[in-house]
């Protein structure tokens, strides 16, 4: 056994006339956090919705463990259910209020008894701060409290790992300081993720890796303070100086 | 006869009215729903729900019930010999129709998101449309559904041609009697609005607040 939470190589994915991921390759370790930045349009989205084969890619392999997910026939379902994904857009069930969001996949998913269920997900909203939502539905809400409720439906099922698509960019400014708070919390804990962000002070405390993914492939790896101090690629450098400017401006 | 009883009289034929026009409105939720996924989701197949809708909702609902009656009533006396039976069954299965219309929209409203979301939570495509998709389509086509019902309310009259004592009958056997054509038609045609419009118009209302909930 490994360590390898998750693992691709070589994904590509192509939209039409769009190469929206080429030959990305990345592995994820327990506890591994790890930030995936770059100008939008690029494909970041469309590679980690690859990982959680929400979008299947066209080559290349995803390992969720030692399973691989991209050989047909893989129960795609059951490995689902081990990764938890929270979207920009965050996508509530809209018919459900918060606890019926976080509940609903560990009743039929899971298949956990009703009381069990309820309690997991009662504990879910809790770490994520939003109890006092439990029984609003999600219009009901502010967008930083459903993004949150987003993410206690991603952890209540204890998956091995959590992917992040943008999860703070659909919010105001001042939303997204309690989403972040969550995340901070979350890492802290040790929870496996990886997150598609522009958050560089977030990243900077909590990422271990960050990697610069350009017109559909990664440019560039390294720690928070390589990209901070001094990235090699010209593309990367550049990104990075417009994107302090515009957090100091915030 | 005068009119209070002519009145009485014509009401007795409601619960058959209401009963008719209640299965085949279930029957068509039950029939629509299924096609309106397959439709939008099973892309494969999708032809059978098209030839399906287009013999229908095409065909005029007093044919179908002529031939399932007196057409296969003759060769399977149970159920179609049955004109209360028939008459629910034929309205269902046009109803089934109309209704996939109305949820194939309201599925393409609601759009793709919902079901990624779900099965990006381990649910299948199918345990994902049950959980996720059908209450919300639902929700969100009652002020089509309120119409389709009231639509069944009126097209439960056809049940007349194969001798369904419901109101309609009722009021034909009545100017027959009386000769008298204009009082039984008259209450007949206040009797359809009153119960027509204040179901539709209590659904619609029901699925608006509802629809607000959701912020749909």
């Amino acid at each position: 056994m490994t360590d390898t939470v998750m693992e691709a190589r070589d994904v590509c994915k192509k939209y039409e006339k769009l190469e929206a991921v080429k030959n990305v390759s990345m592995q994820i370790r327990k506890g591994d956090i790890k930030l995936i930045f770059g100008p939008s349009g690029s494909g970041k989205s469309t590679f980690l919705r690859c990982m959680a084969m929400l979008t299947i890619p066209d080559s290349g392999e995803i390992y969720l463990g030692d399973q691989c997910l991209t050989k047909p026939a893989t129960d795609l379902n059951k490995a689902r259910a081990r990764i938890g994904f929270v979207f920009q857009h965050i996508y509530l069930f809209r018919h459900l209020t918060a606890l019926g969001n976080v509940e609903l996949s560990l009743k039929h998913v899971l298949k956990l008894p009703k009381e069990e269920a309820r309690n997991r997900a009662l504990a879910a909203l809790k770490e994520v701060n939003v109890s006092d939502c439990v029984n609003k539905y999600p219009s009901q809400m502010s967008g930083g409290q459903q993004q949150r409720v987003g993410i206690a439906r991603a952890i209540a099922r204890n998956p091995d790992i959590i992917l992040l698509d943008e999860p703070t960019s659909a919010l105001d400014p001042e939303l997204t300081g309690e989403v972040i708070d969550t995340l901070r919390d979350l890492a802290k804990e040790g929870t496996t993720m990886l997150i598609v962000s522009h958050e560089m002070p977030f990243a900077r405390e909590v990422a271990e890796e960050m990697i610069f993914y350009d017109q559909g492939t990664i440019v560039e790896t390294g720690t928070p303070a390589h990209f901070f101090n001094h990235p090699n690629s010209e593309r990367a450098q550049k990104f990075m100086t417009r994107i302090i400017k515009r957090t100091m401006r915030e | 006869m005068d009119v209070w009883q002519t009145l009485i009289y014509l009401l007795e034929g409601l619960p058959l009215t209401f009963s008719i026009s209640i299965i085949a409105f279930i029957s068509g939720i039950a029939i629509g729903l299924p096609l309106a996924f397959i439709r939008v989701y099973e892309k494969d197949v999708s032809f059978v729900v098209d030839a399906y809708e287009k013999v229908f909702r095409g065909v005029p609902e007093l044919v179908l019930m002529l031939l399932f009656c007196f057409g296969l009533g003759y060769y399977f006396a149970v159920p179609f010999a049955n004109p209360f039976f028939t008459a629910a069954f034929v309205l269902g299965l046009r109803s089934g129709a109309n209704q996939s219309q109305i949820f194939r929209g309201a599925i393409r409203g609601i759009g793709d998101e919902q079901l990624i979301a779900a099965q990006s939570g381990g649910f299948s495509k199918w345990q994902a449309i049950w959980h996720v998709m059908v209450p919300q389509v639902l929700t969100y086509s009652t002020p089509g559904l309120g119409s389709e019902y009231a639509l069944l309310i009126k097209d439960s009259a056809y049940a007349w041609v194969i001798g369904v004592l419901e109101i309609m009958k009722r009021a034909e056997l009545l100017s027959v009697q009386t000769s008298n054509l204009v009082i039984p038609f008259s209450i007949t045609l206040l009797i359809y609005v009153a119960i027509t419009f204040p179901i539709a118009q209590w659904l619609d209302r029901w699925g608006n607040k509802k629809r607000k909930k959701m912020g749909l």
